[in-house]
């Protein structure tokens, strides 16, 4: 029998936890939270273990080959990013959210939708390389340590997003 | 003391633990949220829904207010903080693409991580999508470079730029996000077609609300910063430590391990102008002119030590204000010479033995200090303590700790 999904933690508990989860990280480490630079480690590893002479004369990759003793993937971000794919199946499987599905607005299809998220990753690939870090990673953070550079990505992400809003409505709203 | 790991606090080898556990939290509260779906992310751009606005900016400002607030108790030093430098167009580009990639993906790279873990494939294939934008983006990296590196302005503050106070933006960010809380309210229960409460906002959110006014108040009329902080010794007990004379280490044991490297278990630090310490020092000691004794890098290499700590200078003047004032902002195990550099060589070269002992011990004694004589005035101590003459350090040449680095 199918269990009905308990309902979202209140928004200002999620956020006052979240703002504690990001101060402890700030408190402890010195840096934020991120979650894009965990991505770019599994690539840019792959990169390396496909072609090591490539990747290390390359001058974006081969930074990250020099820090974590020649591997990109011992990260911090990248354990962060472990431990926050263990913490959000605990919450969504005791919270009965865990299985697959696809969210989409009401007027497309499954594929549409696909189509759409892998555009959109793509999208974000390249913007928080510019970005120097995606929402969590320059916007959140940033915000709090007050550096120019998280107001900034925020402005410009959200900024940007609802000015595109509406030539995208379709895709989210009736 | 924060942050612990750039501080050394921690073991930097913890480092990796530590951020799968705040991982596990950040995961967690991000599901808890509602994160993990992308119909209740993207409401955000069209009002049915501001649960992203609502955590974001609380998160936002509970961080903001309590690293604040930890700096002002001392908990935290800003200085030793990651904060993400600022490449003025870079930022605002790659923002730009990363708001049009989050309308059409309905996700950003730390909810769809969230969402793929429980299963939702739409998240899965913005993963796949990430990590090829990342490829391309690395690609054509030569194309991309004069932008991504271009208008660098450093690790700038917002309220350097806006020429304010940092409370007072920090108070009119809280009093944004509230705002911001009550109208997205009023527009999400129009959207939704629900009828809006009579209030402002609901009776519950009251408390939460004014406790976050409040604190955004209490940063603007807290004076400057406390006079003492936690770590600093306070003056009484400075006092008893002072008058009982135990900081104090003989010239005899410092001359015994300076001939006895291996047995050296304090740092020596020479209080002089760095003109005297370039002239003649003790073999391996530093120099921290007593001027510079409070600098950061200072107080750092100190604090660093695992060794005691022997001050000494001319005679003891100096190497004592360099005790007393280390002491203070919270060195422990840090010991002066006593009398000082013209103390220890007046024992050395003008000793004269105890006629009326004779003893075995005494007779080492006098040994001991013939000897001590002859090495230092031969130069040989410096040639046994590392084999080469002693390089010379001063504060220039000792990295400080760096500060936390950072990037998503």
């Amino acid at each position: 029998m199918e269990q009905k999904p308990k309902p979202y933690m209140n928004p200002y508990l999620a956020g006052f936890l979240l703002g504690l989860v990001l101060l402890a990280a700030i408190f402890i480490t010195g840096r934020g939270l991120g979650a894009s630079g965990a991505v770019k480690s599994v690539v840019i590893e792959t990169i390396g273990s496909i072609s090591p002479k490539y990747a290390n004369n390359h001058p974006f990759y081969a930074s990250f080959f020099a820090e974590g003793d020649g591997r990109p993937m011992k990260n911090w971000l990248v354990y962060l990013t472990l431990g926050m794919l263990g913490g959000a199946f605990f919450s969504g499987f005791m919270s009965g959210r865990a299985g697959f599905s696809v969210d989409k607005g009401p007027r497309i299809s499954n594929y549409v939708r696909l189509g759409f998220a892998v555009a959109g990753g793509f999208l974000f690939g390249i913007g928080s390389q510019f970005g120097r870090g995606c929402t969590s990673g320059a916007a959140l953070s940033g915000m709090a340590n007050l550096s120019a550079a998280g107001f900034i990505t925020m402005m410009a992400i959200f900024g940007t997003g609802y000015v595109v809003a509406y030539f995208f409505r379709k895709l989210w709203i009736q | 003391m924060g942050p612990l790991i750039p501080q050394g606090f921690v073991n930097p080898d913890l480092n990796l633990f530590f951020a799968f556990v705040i991982g596990l939290g950040f995961g967690y509260v991000l599901e808890q949220a509602g994160f993990s779906t992308s119909r209740k992310l993207a409401g955000v751009f069209y009002g049915y829904d501001f649960v992203v606005l609502r955590v974001f900016f609380t998160a936002a400002i509970t961080a903001a207010l309590g690293l604040l607030i930890f700096s002002y108790i001392g908990w935290v030093d800003y200085s030793m903080i990651y904060i993400n430098p600022t490449f003025l167009w870079s930022a605002i580009v790659g923002g730009a693409i990363m708001g049009v990639g989050f309308i059409l993906g309905g996700f950003c790279p730390g909810t769809s991580l969230v969402a793929a873990v429980i299963g939702k494939i739409d998240a899965m294939l913005f993963i796949v999508g990430m990590m090829g934008g990342i490829f391309v983006f690395g690609q054509f990296y030569d194309t991309f470079e004069p932008l991504y590196n271009g208008s660098a302005l450093g690790g700038i503050f917002v309220y350097d730029s806006l020429g304010m106070s940092r409370d007072w933006f920090v108070f009119f960010l809280v009093v944004i996000a509230l705002l911001a809380f009550i109208i997205t309210r009023k527009i999400e229960d129009k959207v939704n077609g629900l009828k809006s409460e009579a209030g402002l906002f609901h009776p519950s959110y009251t408390a939460p609300f004014a406790l976050m006014f409040g604190l955004a108040i209490l940063i603007l009329i807290l004076p400057e910063s406390p006079k003492a902080k936690w770590y600093e010794t306070n003056a009484q007990t400075l006092l008893e430590e002072a008058s009982s004379g135990k900081q104090y280490i003989d010239a005899e044991e410092v001359t015994y391990k300076l001939l006895h490297p291996r047995e050296m278990d304090f740092m020596l630090v020479d209080v002089r102008p760095q003109a005297d310490f370039l002239r003649f020092s003790l073999p391996g000691s530093v120099n921290i002119p007593l001027e510079k004794i409070l600098d950061k890098s200072s107080k750092n290499l100190l604090a660093d030590a695992d060794n005691r700590i022997v001050f000494y200078s001319f005679g003891s003047t100096a190497a004592d204000q360099a005790w007393l004032l280390t002491r203070r902002s919270g060195i422990e195990n840090s010991m002066v010479l006593k009398d000082g550099l013209n103390g220890l060589f007046a024992g050395v070269f003008e000793y004269e033995s105890d006629s009326l002992v004779n003893n075995e011990m005494s007779q080492f004694r006098d040994r001991f200090f013939v000897k001590a004589g002859e090495i230092f005035e031969q130069g040989g101590a410096i040639i046994k303590t590392s084999g080469k003459p002693s390089p010379v350090r001063t504060l220039v040449d000792i990295k400080p700790p760096v500060a936390g680095k950072g990037g998503c």
